[in-house]
């Protein structure tokens, strides 16, 4: 599971469906979700929230040109490949933040993808699932477990917070 | 029984299999409730309850139920557990094999008001085992024993300690029914121990959920519980029971709690912290899943 912690900029909602758009450092991204009820508390303008996402859905560009739906678009570095016989994992650094692709290693070498090379990371807005962040209440091990870092990334993020 | 809030406010030093610990609880209960303890081995649930049974003694701290002091460090109180009027179920049962359902039952009852007793033994569904032993009835039959016998001291409290953990599902679901009906019915203040998340939202009017000696949550199971702080839509929780590399990544199988089998795949990055046995929660977007007519 990708993690990168954001903040939320604006939503925008029609029906059950609500359009998140968030920043990751100055990264913009956007989580489309599904809520027939009421918004939770913790989706609001402002709060900080965990994006989610799965290695096997972020896609991977190299030189990027023409036009595109994703909007989610990642400007990372390879930082290393997990070659498999079918499936490579591809470390990506994103601004400070550490994300992985997991692609065909077809595609790895048709992308002629090394450590270092330069790329987009793509992924549709429906694919990011928001985790609220928050220290009182019940989290899942995954997320406690990944805190401290999580916390450092947002003082970087926003250094007025407090943890 | 308005007045018999208990309050709490105990701290013991445990030390367990993942080292020491503090046990530190700070919590007030309203008479009436029915709360569910929820957490992992370890995180002191157990001794929680025996804490307030008077089995266990804390290190310091105050045990107040109403205007009753149980338990005071500051001023050297600690009643005995027979004063205590609780009723405790453990998961083993515990009964007393020599005797009789209807006795194992009436000894729990001290003026022995066999109206009473009747009444709880047809509540239970044991009138026609009332002359058996207890090594002639099923786990399901011992366990509704134990309840009629510790509803039957008629307790402020009744304090059960994963009462239902070593039966299996089908037994489990209807014994969950009971401890409900029985609770509607004396209106007990109930401390119940439980690791199963279903069990949780089955039961529970509150959900204390304690991690590491704290108190991480107290509250309505769905307030507590994260079906609420992600977004996913579909999420299934269950116990992971194999994991299977594959290429690059690595392939989940997880039994739901409704007995279903599912796969799904994970990463290094998942699979750091993940082994076999482990509890999770499988999610995804509500947009995902694919739906298909039967």
């Amino acid at each position: 599971m990708n993690i990168i912690p954001a903040i939320i900029q604006t939503i925008t909602t029609s029906g059950g469906v609500v359009l998140v758009d968030l920043h990751s450092g100055d990264c913009p991204l956007s989580a489309l979700l599904v809520d027939a009820d009421k918004l939770p508390a913790w989706l609001t303008t402002g709060q900080q929230v965990l994006a989610v996402f799965k290695e096997s859905e972020l896609s991977i560009a190299v030189d990027l040109s023409g036009k595109i739906s994703l909007r989610n678009r990642f400007p990372c570095i390879v930082r290393s490949i997990n070659r498999g016989e079918l499936l490579s994992l591809v470390e990506l650094s994103f601004g400070e933040h550490i994300i992985h692709s997991a692609i065909t290693t077809r595609s790895v070498n048709a992308l002629e993808l090394t450590t270092g090379t330069q790329v987009l990371a793509l992924i549709k807005a429906n694919e990011i699932s928001l985790i609220q962040l928050s220290t009182q209440n019940y989290q899942p091990k995954t997320i406690n477990n990944k805190l401290s870092t999580i916390n450092s990334q947002l003082q970087t993020i926003n250094p007025q917070l407090k943890t | 029984m308005e007045n018999d809030i208990i309050e709490l406010d105990v701290q013991k030093e445990l030390v367990s299999a993942y080292g020491r610990m503090v046990l530190s609880i700070q919590i007030s209960i309203s008479a009436g409730e029915l709360v569910v303890l929820f957490g992992e081995s370890g995180a002191g649930k157990t001794t929680l309850l025996r804490m307030i049974a008077g089995l266990t003694t804390p290190d310091n701290g105050t045990i107040k139920v109403g205007d009753e002091v149980w338990f005071s460090s500051a001023r050297g109180i600690n009643m005995p557990p027979q004063k205590r009027n609780i009723g405790f179920v453990f998961q083993d049962y515990a009964l007393f094999p020599n005797m009789s359902v209807y006795n194992n039952v009436a000894y729990g009852q001290k003026d022995r008001d066999k109206i009473f007793i009747d009444e709880l033994l047809q509540n239970f569904g044991l009138t026609e085992f009332a002359n058996r032993k207890p090594e002639k009835l099923s786990g399901g039959q011992k366990q509704r024993v134990a309840l009629a016998r510790a509803l039957a001291r008629k307790p402020k409290f009744m304090l059960l300690d994963e009462p239902l953990s070593a039966l299996d599902a089908g037994i489990r679901t209807s014994l969950q029914n009971e401890i409900l009906k029985a609770h509607s019915i004396s209106n007990t203040t109930t401390l119940l121990v439980s690791h199963d998340l279903a069990e949780v939202f089955r039961l529970a009017q509150k959900v204390m959920l304690i991690q590491d000696g704290k108190i991480k949550g107290f509250g309505r199971p769905d307030d507590i519980f994260i079906n609420n702080q992600i977004s996913g839509k579909v999420q299934i929780t269950g116990t992971i029971v194999k994991i299977e590399t594959q290429d690059t990544f690595y392939l989940l199988t997880v039994v739901t709690g409704m007995n279903q089998i599912i796969k799904v795949t994970a990463f290094e990055s998942d699979i750091a912290e993940l082994t076999e046995g482990d509890r999770v929660m499988v999610f995804s977007k509500a947009f995902n899943p694919l739906v298909m007519k039967l």
